[in-house]
C-alpha cells in the first residue's frame, strides 16, 4: 500500500510518544518551578507586608481616626468603593495590566 | 532609421511580451486564476488574509512568464548576474529564517499563564498531534516518499510556520501546496472542529463548567520561557529555531523590561515577516509543482490530518474527564491543535452554547499554546528523522 512499511509505523509512533513524552516533561517541570518560585516569594512578600501598616502610617498621621473601610485586600481610607473602582480601572488602563494581576493594598484620599 | 516599421515593432513587441508566452504554456494562466480566487477568498471571504493576500500574490507574479523574478543568481562570462528579487525574498524561507521570526511575534503576542496555571493542558496539546503521525502514514499510503508525507503530516499542526519550516527543510516542491492547505484550513477551523465537537462529546459533558484557574504570578511567568527553552531545545535540538524564538519572543513579552523589543516583535518584525513570508511562499507555486494530483492529495490529506488532529485532543479530553472525575470539559481537548488563538475560540463559543454559563476561553488557552510546543516538537522530530 504505497509506501507504508512497518518502520513508517514505527516512526509515527515514536513521533507521537517522543510529543507526549517531551510534554509530559514540562507538565512534571511547571509545577516545580511554579512551587520554587512561590517558595522563594512568600519570604519576601511576609517581609515586604510586615513593614506595610508602617508606610501607611506616616502618610496619613491626620486621617488615623478615619475608618479604614476594607473591600476584599483593599483598604480604603476616605475613599468610597465606586471611586476605588473607578481608580483601580484608570491605573490598570494606563499601566497595561489586566486588573486580575493588579494587586492594591490601599487607596487613600490625599 | 529607414529600416523602422511601427507594425513590425508591434508585433516584435507583442511576440516577446508575457501574453505571448501565456500561449506556449496556458498553466501560467490557470494558476494567475487561482491567484485570482486565492485574492478573494482572502479579501472577500477574509480567509486568513494576512497571510493569503501576499501569498495570492507572490502566485500571481511568479506566473508571469518572463519576468526573472525567481531567477538564480549566475555567473556568465565572470560577471555575476543579479538574482531576481523574489529568489532573495524566499532565502528566508530557504534558511527557515521567516517562520522562526514569526514564532518570535506569537510568544510575544501570547499569555502562557492558562498553561502555567494547569500543565495538565500539555497533554492535551500532545494528544492533539495526533494528526500530524497519522496523517503522516495516510501520506505514506498514498505514495508520497517518506519526507514528503513528513512535511504533509505537520499540517495537521495546524500551525502555519511549523508546517512551512518543515516543508522547506523536507520538501520544498511542495511548499506552496502545504502553505495554502495549512492557512485555508486554519482559516475553516470554525467550520471544521464543531461537527467533530459535537460528535465526540456528550450534551453533559459540554456543559461542564470548569474551576478558574489560579493566577500565575510574574516570576512564574518569567521563569517559564527560559525553563522550556533549555529542556526542550536539551531534548531536540531540532526545535531550537522554533521554540527558541517562540521562548524568546515569550520573554520579551514578560520580563518588564524590554517592552519596546516586545512591541516591535508583535507588530512591525511580525508584519514585515509576513509579508516576506506570504511572497515567499506563493513565488514557488509555480504551475508545473503546483497544478499536479500531488496538490489535490496534499489538501484533501491536510484536512483528514485537522479532523484527526482535533479528534485526537478531544480524546485525551474525555479520557481527562473521566479521570478528573468530570472537572475537565472535553471540548477544550480540541484546542490543543495550534491555531491560536482560533481553536480556543471554538471551544469557548461550543461550551458556551452547551451551556450559556460556561466561560472555557481561559482553560481553552492552555491546550491551544501547548499546541503550538508540541506541533514544533513534532516538527521536530520529523526534521531529526527525514531531515537527512
Amino acid at each position: 500500500m504505497g509506501n507504508l512499511s512497518g518502520g513508517s509505523f514505527l516512526v509515527a509512533l515514536s513521533g507521537i510518544v517522543i510529543v507526549f513524552i517531551m510534554l509530559a516533561v514540562l507538565c512534571i517541570v511547571i509545577p516545580i518551578i511554579s512551587k520554587a518560585v512561590q517558595s522563594l516569594q512568600k519570604p519576601s512578600v511576609s517581609q515586604r507586608s510586615s513593614p506595610g501598616p508602617r508606610n501607611v502610617a506616616p502618610a496619613a498621621p491626620a486621617a488615623a481616626p478615619a475608618p479604614a473601610a476594607v473591600t476584599g485586600d483593599v483598604a480604603l481610607f476616605d475613599v468610597d468603593e465606586k471611586t476605588a473602582a473607578c481608580i483601580m480601572a484608570i491605573v490598570s488602563h494606563e499601566t497595561g495590566i489586566p486588573l486580575s494581576e493588579l494587586i492594591f493594598k490601599a487607596i487613600k484620599a490625599i | 532609421m529607414s529600416d523602422f516599421s511601427f507594425i513590425g515593432t508591434l508585433q516584435k513587441i507583442l511576440s516577446e511580451s508575457g501574453f505571448a508566452a501565456f500561449a506556449q504554456d496556458p498553466r501560467n494562466l490557470a494558476m494567475i486564476l487561482i491567484a485570482c480566487v486565492l485574492l478573494y477568498l482572502g479579501i472577500g471571504k477574509k480567509f486568513e488574509p494576512l497571510l493569503l493576500v501576499p501569498i495570492a500574490f507572490g502566485i500571481l507574479l511568479c506566473n508571469f512568464p518572463l519576468t526573472g523574478l525567481l531567477n538564480e543568481p549566475m555567473v556568465v562570462d565572470g560577471a555575476t548576474k543579479s538574482p531576481g528579487f523574489l529568489w532573495v525574498i524566499y532565502q528566508g524561507v530557504e534558511h527557515a529564517i521567516y517562520p522562526s521570526i514569526i514564532f518570535m511575534g506569537i510568544g510575544a503576542m501570547t499569555d502562557f499563564g492558562p498553561l502555567i496555571a494547569r500543565p495538565s493542558s500539555l497533554l492535551l496539546g500532545a494528544a492533539a498531534q495526533f494528526g500530524i503521525f497519522s496523517a503522516f502514514l495516510l501520506a505514506l499510503a498514498l505514495g508520497f516518499p517518506d519526507f514528503v508525507a513528513a512535511a504533509i503530516g505537520v499540517i495537521g499542526g495546524a500551525d502555519g510556520p511549523t508546517a512551512i519550516l518543515t516543508a522547506s527543510k523536507l520538501a520544498p516542491a511542495y511548499l506552496p501546496a502545504i502553505a495554502v492547505a495549512a492557512y485555508s484550513y486554519m482559516a475553516l477551523i470554525p467550520l471544521i472542529q464543531p461537527p467533530l465537537m459535537r460528535l465526540m462529546t456528550t450534551q453533559k459533558e459540554r456543559e461542564i463548567k470548569m474551576e478558574q484557574l489560579r493566577i500565575v504570578s510574574k516570576t512564574e511567568k518569567i521563569v517559564f520561557p527560559i525553563a522550556v527553552a533549555i529542556i526542550v531545545i536539551g531534548l531536540l535540538p531540532d526545535t531550537a529555531p522554533l521554540i527558541g524564538m517562540l521562548m524568546l519572543g515569550n520573554l520579551f513579552r514578560e520580563c518588564g523590561v524590554t517592552d519596546r523589543l516586545s512591541d516591535t516583535v508583535q507588530n512591525a518584525l511580525c508584519n514585515i515577516v509576513t509579508i516576506f513570508l506570504g511572497l515567499s511562499v506563493g513565488c514557488k507555486a509555480t504551475a508545473d509543482h503546483f497544478l499536479t494530483w500531488e496538490t489535490i492529495k496534499i489538501i484533501v490529506l491536510g484536512l483528514l490530518a485537522f479532523m484527526l488532529s482535533t479528534l485526537g485532543g478531544l480524546i485525551f479530553g474525555k479520557i481527562m474527564c473521566k479521570l478528573t472525575g468530570g472537572k475537565v470539559n472535553p471540548l477544550i481537548g480540541s484546542a490543543g491543535v495550534s491555531a491560536v488563538p482560533m481553536a480556543a475560540r471554538v471551544a469557548q463559543v461550543e461550551g458556551q452554547k452547551a451551556n450559556p454559563a460556561n466561560f472555557l476561553l481561559m482553560h481553552a488557552m492552555g491546550p491551544n499554546v501547548a499546541g503550538v510546543i508540541g506541533s514544533a516538537v513534532a516538527a521536530g522530530f520529523m526534521i531529526k528523522v527525514f531531515g537527512g
